[in-house]
């Protein structure tokens, strides 16, 4: 329609990068004008984002919008090729959200200021690039890079562990990527033509075993991202080496970004391979709930706990991705998009306690609410909200979830009684160990050995800002979701639909060949009509 | 009249015409330092870089050629050699202003130095376009034989005298077992020393398989593999390495293994294109040998030279999976890397040679807080390591992607795989050294950064190693991600190469083959 095409996505994505360039060359000793710049590109890309999803972002469509497709390198098909759906929209601003509150969070770097946020600026592009990117490698050239930032990030500014959680956080992610790649490339070489665009990837029609196998190879790669259990022992160092903003971005973005793969690869190119796993996907679903939740239990430092709590949360995405309703895939964007929001809150929240406190160990804190009410307040709110009290985020999304799951005609009586049986103790244990955190931080008599930093105890107006800035967001979402929903409702119908239709022609052609292997089946689809009654 | 015109165009000269401008710089070189005495270094090297780049000029000029072969078809001026002779050069042409300033501070002569570099140079570039035996072994020699004079140029310190002594050793067994291969070809082909013939008549000759043409294969592929480093033939590399001038070193890890790939090519393809499934086997065990190896072992390596000897072996491993994948991509995603791998390599080498200047190490645990005192090397050995290890939006990112792309197209899931896991691995032991450099405080400073000198760059040879290390590490952070003119001209030329098109049709690989569920 328009013929003159302004490219928002790439303005989006290169600004910060371009911006960041500049950094080496203004002239600043202490950081101060480095903060104040990168804090000005955050929020401009922010403003770019919000204004120009709000003027060219049409609801209604499950189309890819604001494409932008040049030629990069045609030897190799790839092409720089980016558009937005209602997939990747909320996730976008979700990560300039968080992203530019991180910048804000990190007023307090003095220590090497032009590095920090030349790396922080770089991550803020490639999170917006893995979001957008509509080409294969264009995508895991964008995954790739956000790896060094962060390695650095957590390497020159995290606890004292750091150097450990940052090679271990690298050597994960570095190692599960290439999964991405092997599993990418044998899907853009099926077949006669060769193609790296995801959406003519999905559109191709692939052999069973072939779907199998690069479900599994999708599968590690964005399991070491969301994390999926035994892939996820990278996370709690990590998270809890990090400093407090890069916390606020781990925890906040990149673990979305492994369960956008997995809708965006695993459901949206491999259907037929989903319906395999998907009874796995809910199984490793509930055990990521209730092993994070135990796991959060156990620990006494305050950001392993919150990170461990990570964990559990995103089993919720696990179990809504496999539930093959329009429902649960729903409320697993949601719980991404409000765990996103939670989790920043509350790692930033530790960072704001550990700058007074200087100390993470629980129980040698204590008592802090009598000095730092505000911040006791806003904490309780942020754990409130991971509790999935009513009228928060996380509350709606869980319950989808939780409705979606259990609805879902797919599996059987037992199997969904048995999910939510367990899911729900996990949620018992959940307000069980947020509640005692709260308790052994800021309830009771102060701990007499516990000197926190007098220059200004509570929370600073700058810190109840960014606070403000994410807990808003997550009331308004409990109180009316469909503030966020309606971005990608007719997306997720689309995905359960495409899903739901490969069931059907799966469970006729078990149905018509009980005894025939499923590998052989794949003949005589031709003859079966791909419909049955849902 | 009409004989000697008849000659003239059978010899076609003018095909060597980038060589013989080399070979005048190399005289203008020699006489020059004769009459003018060591004064001469200020300007000689200069001289060289010119005359490296006005060949370079050349070379494009001869472009699509319409009669490559010169000398009765003993050199081959097709676009395959254009390209690989056009890299040998690039990389003296590179090598050289960083050896200015390494030479002068050891207080030997410049040049001779650079009259050996470019004999060498000259070597590698004869032996890109080789296209008989005679030829091949002799610039193959030419080569080798400079290398070892310039591995112990550094008469006084005994470990460049040791790394001489090794590298001597190992390179006369190995030409001589690559020479007796190529008298078993040349007894095989009934007495053919040019490769086209040797190709059309061994067919005839041998009725097909024979124990003697596997046997000359092994010997042959022996030498070259000494010449790219190939484990198990890389027992010279991180000992020659470590003891030899570093500047030598940046050449043999880029010019000459540049050089011995394009032998490879060049022989396996056409003298060797009956036994091609073998020679596929023996370089895919190689190419995994290699990776494993060298990935594996720089790990644990705490001098910076040995990791970048491991290092180098471990990309040649890489560069291999494109020989062994025989398509046009794989040949061209080879060509690409080997592009990309000069900028990156050189670029490292230069900061390990700023480094060892100012501070006279080499260990890797000395580079520790280097960021406090000089960030600028900091930033062009990170961007460089980066590369090597594949990290976007590098150059060697896409090199490497390439390389895999074209295994993958052609079937090879297993290896490209493996590549895959084991550029992992190399990542770890790239950034640890970014981490030593980047992450460690000022307090945990090495000894050797703490009397880190003041920077200085207007010391004399300092300005050309600026410029060298400028120019790579641009190419380093923009080849990749502005490749398409690197990716059309090295596709060019492999698609231009007759000999590379008439191997690619034997080796086209049916689509129905590369179903996963086969091969997996």
């Amino acid at each position: 329609m328009e013929n003159i095409q302004i490219p928002w996505l790439t303005a989006m994505i290169s600004l910060p990068l371009i911006a960041a360039l500049a950094i080496p060359v203004i002239p600043d000793k202490e950081g101060k004008k480095v903060r104040l710049y990168a804090l000005g590109v955050g929020i401009v890309d922010l403003v770019l984002m919000v204004y120009a999803f709000w003027y060219n972002y049409n609801l209604e469509t499950t189309e890819l919008q604001l494409t932008e497709t040049y030629n990069w390198i045609p030897q190799l098909g790839v092409s720089w090729s980016v558009g937005v759906d209602g997939l990747s929209m909320p996730l976008i601003i979700l990560s300039g959200l968080i992203s530019t509150l991180a910048i804000l969070a990190s007023w307090q770097v003095t220590h090497r200021p032009k590095l920090f946020y030349f790396l922080v600026l770089v991550l803020y592009s490639a999170q917006i690039g893995v979001f957008a990117a509509q080409d294969l490698l264009l995508f895991f050239l964008m995954w790739e890079i956000e790896l060094v930032p962060v390695y650095l990030l957590i390497s020159i500014w995290g606890g004292k562990k750091r150097l450990y959680a940052a090679t271990k956080f690298i050597l994960y992610t570095a190692l599960a990527s290439i999964f991405i790649l092997v599993a990418g490339l044998a899907l853009a070489f099926y077949g006669g033509e060769f193609t790296l665009n995801l959406t003519e990837l999905s559109l191709k029609e692939y052999p069973l075993a072939l779907e199998v196998l690069a479900y599994a190879g999708f599968f590690i790669a964005f399991g070491v991202k969301l994390p999926v259990f035994p892939l996820h022992t990278w996370l709690p160092d990590a998270h809890s080496q990090a400093s407090a903003p890069i916390s606020m971005i781990l925890a906040g973005v990149l673990l979305k970004m492994g369960g956008y793969g997995l809708i965006r690869f695993n459901i949206e190119m491999l259907p037929h391979g989903h319906i395999q796993f998907a009874p796995l996907l809910i199984v490793l679903g509930v055990v990521n709930i209730v092993y994070g939740a135990l796991a959060a239990f156990g620990q006494t430092n305050l950001k392993r706990r919150l990170a461990s709590s990570s964990i559990s949360h995103m089993g919720f995405v696990l179990i809504g991705i496999a539930s093959f309703t329009d429902l649960g895939i729903n409320g697993a964007v949601l719980q991404m998009v409000s765990h996103g929001l939670i989790a920043a809150a509350l790692f930033f929240l530790s960072g704001v306690v550990y700058d007074r406190t200087h100390t993470l160990m629980m129980d040698e804190m204590g008592g802090i609410a009598q000095e730092m009410p505000k911040t006791f307040a806003m904490f309780t709110a942020g754990a409130m909200a991971s509790l999935a009290l009513p009228g928060m985020s996380g509350f709606v999304a869980e319950l989808s979830i939780f409705l979606g799951v259990s609805t879902s005609d797919v599996y059987s009586q037992s199997f969904r009684v048995g999910i939510i049986f367990l899911t729900a103790v996990g949620l018992i244990i959940t307000p069980i160990y947020l509640l005692s955190m709260l308790r052994e931080v800021f309830y009771g008599q102060k701990n007499p050995q516990l000197k926190l930093d007098g220059f200004s105890v509570d929370a600073k107006p700058r810190e109840i800002y960014i606070t403000a800035a994410l807990l808003v967001p997550i009331i308004a979402l409990g109180l009316y979701p469909k503030l966020v929903t309606n971005t990608y409702d007719v997306k997720t119908i689309e995905v359960t639909t495409k899903v739901r239709e490969a069931l059907s022609v799966m469970a006729e052609q078990q149905g018509n060949n009980l005894n025939v292997n499923l590998l052989s089946s794949q003949q005589s689809s031709a003859m079966i009509a791909p419909h049955i009654p849902g | 009249m009409d004989f000697s015109s008849n000659i003239a165009a059978q010899l076609n000269a003018g095909i060597i015409l980038p060589e013989g401008i080399v070979i005048l710089t190399l005289m203008v070189i020699l006489v020059g330092d004769l009459i003018v005495g060591r004064n001469s270094a200020r300007w000689l090297p200069y001289v060289a870089i010119a005359g490296l780049l006005t060949s370079i000029v050349a070379l494009y000029f001869q472009w699509d050629t319409p009669d490559p072969d010169a000398f009765l078809g003993a050199f081959s001026g097709d676009n395959l050699s254009i390209v690989f002779r056009g890299i040998i050069a690039l990389s003296t042409a590179v090598t050289i202003p960083m050896t200015i300033r390494y030479i002068q501070q050891s207080g030997t002569s410049l040049a001779e130095f650079i009259g050996i570099m470019l004999t060498a140079t000259l070597g590698g570039m004869f032996l890109s376009g080789a296209n008989e035996l005679v030829m091949i072994f002799i610039s193959l020699e030419m080569l080798s034989i400079s290398s070892y004079l310039m591995t112990g140029y550094m008469k006084r310190d005994p470990r460049s005298n040791e790394a001489a002594l090794k590298y001597l050793l190992i390179g006369a067994s190995s030409s001589a077992i690559f020479l007796y291969g190529v008298s078993l070809l040349y007894g095989l082909s009934g007495g053919e020393t040019n490769l086209n013939a040797i190709a059309a008549t061994i067919p005839d000759v041998t009725g097909g398989q024979s124990l003697g043409l596997a046997i000359a294969l092994v010997f042959v592929i022996a030498g070259i593999a000494f010449k790219i480093s190939a484990v198990p033939f890389h027992q010279w590399t991180p000992d020659v390495y470590e003891g030899s001038p570093t500047p030598v070193v940046a050449f043999l890890s880029v010019g000459s293994k540049a050089a011995g790939f394009a032998l490879a090519i060049r022989m396996l393809v056409t003298a060797f294109a009956l036994v091609s499934e073998q020679w596929h086997f023996i370089f895919t065990a190689l190419a995994i040998l290699s990776m494993v190896l060298g990935n594996v072992v720089a790990l644990a390596q705490t001098s910076m030279k040995r990791m970048l000897a491991y290092s180098s072996i471990a990309q040649a491993g890489f560069v291999m999976i494109g020989l062994i994948a025989g398509t046009d991509a794989g040949y061209s995603s080879m060509i690409f890397y080997l592009l990309v791998y000069l900028f990156m390599n050189l670029g490292a080498f230069t900061c390990v040679i700023l480094f060892a200047l100012r501070t006279g190490t080499d260990q890797i645990s000395e580079y520790a807080g280097l960021y406090h005192k000089d960030p600028a090397i900091t930033l062009c050995l990170s961007i460089c390591l980066l590369s090597l290890g594949g990290i976007p939006p590098l150059a060697g990112f896409f090199g490497k992607i390439y390389l895999f792309w074209a295994g993958w197209q052609a079937g090879m899931y297993g290896l490209v795989l493996l590549g895959l896991v084991t550029s992992v691995v190399s990542i770890y032991y790239y950034i640890r050294v970014v981490k030593m450099m980047v992450v460690k405080e000022p307090q945990e400073m090495s000894e050797s950064v703490k009397n880190y000198p003041e920077i200085n760059w207007t010391l004399p040879g300092m300005r050309p190693m600026q410029v060298g290390l400028i120019i790579s590490v641009i190419a380093t952070s923009l080849a990749g991600i502005l490749s398409n003119p690197l990716f059309t001209l090295t596709t060019d030329s492999v698609t231009s190469t007759p000999i590379l098109q008439s191997a690619a049709v034997v080796q086209e690989l049916p689509t129905d083959q590369m179903e996963i569920s086969d091969n997996f």
